[in-house]
């Protein structure tokens, strides 16, 4: 028994040495900060969603369930909103507001919810209106079923493409071998609504009996970025791997994202939960991570404030504490940097209104990086 | 004293390895012992090892060793067993702010996870007889409840 464990550790020591994130573009760490970083909003505990209201204030949601506006030095609660189901990695979630928020006035916010059969909760999506520092005119969106106690892959992230679709993640909710490759149920799942909660009659799966019609893509393990790209107008999404196997891919209409049938990943114990990592009808991602960073939050760099960075991506790492930078020639990642390291747990990296990037850290608050 | 042995057997089949050998000696063992079935920190830490895959392994790791610097250790984690209630504190109602485990300091956070008393019990049971932790008492959603947050 002292050699198996002694192998095993063995094992798991070589394979946490070898941190090859994609052997072909090596994560590099610049020593000098080309960018200050200042403290935004202090005193957070998990600042999960961020979003700018077009006065400059700032919404943002804490996992606990409570929604704050910041204007000014000043943090005021949102009166009236929905109750959360608290638990694991569940609770108030995204916020984004509607393109076109100036003329409709519509909030988006995804949380976890008790509604609905079966004990425990499930991720749901509403749209509100603010009004008074109260959420009104709430309307339910979506919400996914059945309710499950496990405490993971809630996913949560919103996102609208330019035809003011919105796209939004739901996690497997720890069920790995039910969830994602079934499309007639929820979890594991990017799904595409119109904005006003309609299922588009075109999405890939509308006529398909018994499916779950408001599924865009399928296959995901636990999608927490999900962004437009600024020029093309695809929605990128970033997912969780277990141990290993964090993955970007570029959403298209119907595709099988391949969880957990393919992955670059483990089981957390180190034992194999799949030989393949390819398959035919079964989507590659465009970067994957080994060891896992635990990617959260995810945006483009635009708006000229960072001029060498301009239209690369951001990703944030909740297990390392730093922010990556994937530079980017067209869909290839071409190099990857460590921003803003030991910031902290990264629980979101957004591009503000005024260009600059805020990241939102576990425990602390919400930083910016302003260029030296 | 049959209480000792017990309590023996039980931490000894617990941390036994995965070989398929021991596997089948535990579950012919069981069989062979239905007072063990009964046992209620072996069933405590059944449920508890649940919860621990759930809520604590993506960050603690299945060898409870956690990473270096980031996550600190439950395995062999001095804390388990010098701070017992701060360690019930954390799981109840979330870690913050600086702490020193096994002579490192973290300095990080973890939110809480909305458990009930009975999960928070379980999975401490689970935690503190695995990897080589063993506990001089289980923890009872009693201690659990008396447990406040300030």
């Amino acid at each position: 028994m002292k050699l198996i464990v002694l192998v095993t550790l063995l094992t798991v020591g070589m394979w946490a040495c070898k941190n090859n994130n994609n052997p072909e573009t090596a994560l590099s760490v610049s020593h000098e900060r080309p960018y200050t970083i200042e403290t935004v909003v202090d005193h957070l505990n998990n600042p999960w969603g961020m979003a700018w209201l077009p006065d400059g204030s700032m919404l943002i949601t804490e996992k606990e369930g409570e929604l704050i506006h910041f204007k000014n030095g000043i943090k005021t609660p949102i009166k009236n909103v929905p109750e959360v189901y608290n638990r694991g990695q569940g609770g108030l979630l995204d916020i984004v507001l509607h393109p076109k928020y100036s003329e409709n006035g519509w909030i988006y916010l995804s949380f976890s919810s008790t509604e609905g059969e079966g004990q425990g909760g499930n991720t749901k999506l509403i749209r509100a209106k603010l009004e008074d520092y109260s959420l009104t005119t709430i309307e339910s969106l979506y919400k996914a079923a059945p309710n499950s106690t496990k405490g993971q892959h809630f996913g949560s992230r919103i996102a609208f493409d330019n035809e003011n679709y919105v796209y939004f993640s739901v996690g497997d909710r720890g069920d790995r071998d039910v969830n994602p490759q079934d499309i007639t149920r929820d979890g594991g799942k990017i799904y595409r609504l119109h904005d006003d909660g309609r299922i588009p009659e075109d999405n890939p799966f509308f006529h398909q009996t018994n499916a779950k019609k408001a599924i865009f893509t399928y296959g995901n393990r636990n999608p927490q970025g999900l962004v437009k790209h600024p020029v093309t107008g695809e929605i990128w999404s970033h997912e969780h791997g277990p141990k290993g196997g964090d993955e970007i891919n570029i959403l298209q209409k119907g595709k099988n994202y391949g969880w957990p049938v393919i992955s670059y990943g483990v089981n957390y114990s180190g034992t194999t939960f799949t030989e393949i990592t390819e398959k035919e009808g079964m989507e590659q991602p465009i970067h994957y991570w080994v060891p896992s960073i635990a990617p959260c939050g995810m945006d483009f760099i635009t708006g000229g404030k960072y001029p060498n960075w301009e239209g690369n991506l951001l990703v944030g790492s909740l297990k390392y504490n730093y922010v990556e930078l994937i530079k980017l020639k067209g869909d290839t990642v071409v190099a990857r940097e460590k921003i803003a390291e030991d910031i902290g747990r990264v629980r979101n990296v957004k591009i503000g209104p005024d260009g600059y990037i805020y990241i939102a850290i576990e425990g602390q608050g919400i930083v910016k990086l302003l260029p030296n | 004293m049959k209480n000792t042995f017990l309590f023996i057997l039980t931490a000894w089949l617990f941390l036994g390895c995965n070989s398929s050998e021991k596997k089948k000696n535990t579950s012919s063992l069981i069989q062979n012992n239905t007072l063990l079935l009964q046992d209620p920190l072996k069933e405590s830490m059944e449920r508890g090892g649940i919860i621990y895959t759930d809520f604590c392994m993506q960050c603690h790791m299945a060898n409870g060793l956690g990473v270096a610097g980031t996550f600190p250790p439950l395995a062999k984690s001095n804390w388990l067993i010098e701070k017992r209630t701060e360690s019930i504190h954390a799981v109840k109602f979330g870690q913050k702010g600086k702490i020193e485990v096994n002579g490192v300091s973290y300095n990080s956070i973890m939110v809480p996870m909305g458990l009930t008393n009975e999960e928070v019990a379980d999975v401490l049971n689970y935690v503190m007889n695995s990897w080589g932790n063993t506990q001089k008492e289980m923890v009872t959603v009693e201690e659990v409840s008396k447990v406040t947050k300030d």
